[in-house]
């Protein structure tokens, strides 16, 4: 979680043991919540196999109910732990399970990151309709202001004693029950073999349920620790997912032993860093990122995994559009741009334009995610980056600022592509989201770049041309795009391609054929954080000032779910995508403030769209298209809008793709 | 009321679309021990999957005990008695030998952990003296003995068993044939799938050969003589 940055402790000369006695406690009590949120998730993941990114929103959402309850409706405590744990908790533990997790396949990481990252934006959205942030919260602490013992000279409060002492009750609680009683040890035997646990007479389904109902109960009390010793955050508490994750990698996300261990460390590495490090200077911002460079320290130290080929799933059958048609689909955008840009001004001109450009950053995410396989969670780092950079070199406009940018991403990219080289899907996904909160932190945060005021960026110039206008810079956005998105397809035509989707269905299979899995990984990484940069910089061109506010982490998630929703391997997927993410703030103008989380409820609930068609809207309605009308019409997979191509022997390459199998 | 314990009639069952038992007829009286032989491939495996729930079938009627099952949920089939073996250990290897045969008690409330231990290290000594391994870790053999106990303490009214010889040494083999024979004894009715059929015709009471999804011929083992030898080739 993040904390107030000026928090961060005074400079400390000289520590006394009293005072190392404090920040023990300190520590153990932070460690003990991470603990207690860990092990929910480790529970979960054990029973079910699905990696629940919504931990952390679960346990924020309880945290509001909890004040709700104690606060709004001056209930006791008890009671209000009562209701809020053992009642609301698992009730939303069990509908998640019900309506989502059984639907998914397990073997399909993919999918199953995407939903619940899509739950987890979801719940992100209800709190800020139910509990709007414009008005601060308390909760009070449990046992009043005096309630603390005294200690070599330290206040150790009871808020700490009591998260230290529901810690070790959860770690013995936990083992009691997973041990030694019939339905804890069916929950751990259950991933083992489904079908002989029916056989045994117990239902694969209910333990799943079960394990959602504790995970959620589990998460709920860590929230509201989280919340009555430190603070009531939508954002903070939600990321609690994050801390809880670090930890339980220790433990590789199985053993409970190693995840208290990590929890443990994690809390004391807090404290003792507060405690003993000066953190001025650009180590302003190193207190909320602990736990994500605890996270890469765990991830590298690991050894890592084996390939995996998994098991085969017949899943999705995309149409790739032929060459011709690609291009066909591009002129078509262009000329649509032409028409339109001349009746677009002010506020919906600039929008539609910067969601143009962030169609074109996005294409990263078809090329990464939709053909590669890799759910990457950090694309706004890339952007803001991309941005950043265009302002320091591209002087003036100068067009070579923009190959700056890509060549840079491109490095980048590389280099993130080596430790990513071990990751499997799960680990990647966290760790991109991790990279993206460092980024945000350390670097768009630091005043050098955008931290103190806005950045301006000059707008493209090209030799000849002014963009200054938006409607031009419009048609010039599209004709990018157009040549982008068509050199995105070529590419997964070309053998690149096909390697790329081949190793999306098995690694195993890939390596043993001798294509080099490692080269074409970090290819991929290298062009796809090309394009990211090289989109963030249009865009930051487009917007002219932007603020480290502009590649806030959390659009990440929004920017990648809404391309899933589309169809994320279809590039057309990346142009709506941005669109949508760009013109819903001129949405909210015209609803009640109270609905203004427009985006979190566009893409976390968009993305169940996904349970019914787990290619996206685009191909599912080119597919409807397809079937209903005449041949001519037909065969684009949505690149843009539908448009009537010259007919030409269609015969478009049929893609199955196996479940990702690069993970468990 | 038929006095079979398991009847097929006419049944059909396919993967995704592409049908793999054409038809298949079959019934095994109660008491009986039927042993059912056939080459890689013939749907083997997948009839049993079709009568323990495993797999539901697309046509035809499963009838257990006299009454129609098709559709009933594994679970139901395993509270109605069905109890099956699995090609390739149906056993949790991540846990422990203990753990395993904890789950034993799941079916049967009234059945006490205690007593299965006892039952099941009684006649396999060496799953005692592991019971705090982990499954997964267990010998072949010893896996196989692990997955047998679930027919050797649950008292089934019906038993089905997958290859319990697969990837076996001989003297293995013979003991966990001598378990089948114990339960074949005790009048427990089998439905027992072979691909090597001499040591199951030596234990069977009727056998079955299936072909490309069909029953071919059901007869008594010492009837089957030269059908077995031109289906099964030097094996049977
Ligand atoms: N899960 C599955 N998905 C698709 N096809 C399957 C599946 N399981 C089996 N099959 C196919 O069904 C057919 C029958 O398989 P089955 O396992 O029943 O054969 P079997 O007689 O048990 O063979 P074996 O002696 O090798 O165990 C085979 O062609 C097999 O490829
Ligand atoms: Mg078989």
């Amino acid at each position: 979680m993040v904390f107030p940055a000026g928090t961060s402790s005074e400079p400390r000369t000289r520590i006394t043991l009293g005072e190392f006695i404090g920040l023990t406690i300190a520590g153990l009590a932070l460690g003990a919540i991470y603990a207690i949120a860990a092990s929910g998730l480790v529970v979960t993941y054990t029973t079910s196999r699905v990696f629940n990114l919504a931990h952390g929103a679960i346990g924020m959402v309880m945290a509001f109910v909890y004040w709700q309850l104690r606060v709004e409706q001056h209930w006791n405590a008890p009671l209000a732990l009562f209701v809020a744990l053992l009642l609301v908790a698992p009730a939303i533990g069990l509908i998640i399970e019900a309506t989502l997790i059984r639907r998914l396949n397990p073997n399909d990481t993919g999918m199953a990151l995407v939903v619940t990252l899509a739950v987890m934006v979801a719940l992100m959205g209800i709190a800020f309709t139910l509990w709007p942030q414009t008005k601060g919260r308390l909760l009070p602490v449990f046992f009043g202001p005096n309630a603390h013992l005294s200690v070599a000279g330290q206040l150790i409060t009871y808020e700490e004693l009591i998260s230290i002492a529901l810690a070790v009750a959860t770690a013995v609680g936990l083992r009691l029950f997973f041990f030694n009683t019939r339905i804890g040890i069916a929950m751990r035997g259950v991933v083992d073999d489904r079908q002989l646990m029916s056989m045994n007479g117990r239902s694969p389904a209910m333990l799943s349920a079960l394990s959602w109902a504790i995970g959620a109960a589990l998460g709920g009390l860590a929230g509201i620790l989280t919340a009555s010793t430190y603070q009531l955050d939508i954002i903070n508490l939600t990321l609690l997912v994050l801390n809880s994750f670090a930890a339980a990698m220790l433990g590789r996300l199985r053993n409970l032993i190693l995840t208290f261990v990590g929890a443990i460390v994690l809390g004391l590495l807090d404290a003792y860093v507060v405690g003993y490090l000066k953190l001025t200077g650009w180590l302003v911002h190193l207190r909320p990122v602990l736990p994500t460079l605890f996270l890469f320290v765990v991830l590298i130290a690991l050894p890592a995994v084996h390939l995996r080929s998994g098991t085969a799933v017949i899943s999705r059958a995309i149409r790739i559009p032929a060459g011709a048609r690609s291009l066909g689909n591009g002129a078509a955008l262009v000329v649509l741009a032409i028409v339109v840009a001349p009746f677009l001004h002010g506020t919906v001109l600039g929008n539609v334009n910067a969601g143009v450009a962030l169609g074109i950053g996005a294409l990263s995410i078809v090329l990464l995610c939709g053909y590669g396989g890799y759910v990457s969670l950090a694309q706004y780092a890339f952007f803001g980056f991309g941005a950043w950079l265009f302002s320091e070199v591209g002087h003036g406009g100068n067009p070579v600022g923009l190959l700056v940018a890509a060549a840079a991403g491109a490095v980048l990219g590389a280099i993130v592509a080596l430790p990513a080289l071990r990751l499997r899907g799960l680990e990647l996904a966290l760790s991109t989201l991790a990279f993206g909160q460092l980024a945000y932190y350390m670097f768009f945060l630091q005043p050098e770049v955008m931290g103190r005021s806005d950045l301006a960026i000059p707008r493209l110039h090209l030799p000849g041309i002014s963009l200054e206008s938006g409607d031009r810079n419009l048609i010039f956005l599209s004709i990018v795009f157009a040549l982008a998105s068509a050199g995105v397809l070529a590419l997964r035509r070309s053998r690149f391609g096909r390697i790329l989707v081949a190793s999306k269905d098995s690694q195993v299979a890939v390596a043993t054929l001798g294509l080099n899995l490692r080269l074409s990984k970090i290819l991929l990484f290298a062009l796809a954080t090309a394009l990211a940069t090289f989109g963030g910089a249009l865009y930051g061109s487009t917007q002219r000032l932007v603020t480290a506010d502009n590649f806030q982490y959390v659009s990440s998630l929004f920017i990648v779910l809404i391309v899933y929703v589309y169809g994320v391997s279809t590039p057309g997927a990346a142009l709506a995508g941005g669109l949508s993410l760009a013109i819903a703030p001129l949405l909210a103008v015209h609803i009640p403030v109270r609905f203004q989380a427009v985006t979190y409820f566009m893409t976390g609930f968009g993305a169940f769209v996904l349970l019914g068609r787990p290619t996206g809207i685009i191909p599912a309605v080119s597919e409807w298209l397809h079937d209903r009308l005449p041949r001519r019409v037909m065969g684009h997979t949505g690149g843009p809008p539908p448009v009537v191509v010259p007919r030409e022997p269609s015969r478009p390459t049929v893609e199955v793709s196996r479940a990702a199998a690069s993970d468990a | 009321m038929s006095a079979y314990a398991i009847e097929l009639i006419d049944v059909h069952a396919a993967y995704g679309g592409i049908e793999v038992l054409h038809g298949v007829d079959l019934v095994v009286p109660e008491g009986a021990l039927v042993a059912m032989l056939g080459p890689n491939g013939a749907g083997k495996s997948t009839t049993l999957k079709a009568i323990d729930g495993r797999l539901t079938p697309t046509g035809g009627c499963v009838h257990i005990a006299g009454r129609h099952m098709n559709g009933a949920s594994t679970k139901q089939l395993a509270r109605a008695g069905v109890c099956s073996i699995p090609e390739g250990r149906g056993i949790f290897p991540n846990l422990t030998v203990e753990e395993n045969l904890r789950m034993l008690t799941q079916l049967h409330a009234d059945l006490p952990m205690s007593e299965v231990a006892e039952r099941t290290y009684a006649r396999f000594p060496i799953l005692g003296q592991r019971h705090t391994q982990l499954a997964g870790t267990l010998s072949g053999g010893e896996q196989q003995m692990l997955a047998m106990s679930r027919a050797l303490v649950s008292d089934p009214s019906v038993l089905l068993v997958d290859e319990p010889s697969m990837g076996l040494a001989p003297r293995i083999v013979a003991e966990v044939y001598d378990v089948l024979r114990q339960l074949a004894a005790e009048g427990i009715t089998m439905l027992l799938v072979e691909q090597f059929a001499q040591m199951a015709l030596s234990i069977a009471d009727y056998a079955a050969v299936m072909i490309q999804g069909q029953i071919v011929t059901f007869a008594e083992p010492a009837d089957l003589g030269d059908v077995a030898g031109a289906y099964l080739g030097a094996s049977a």
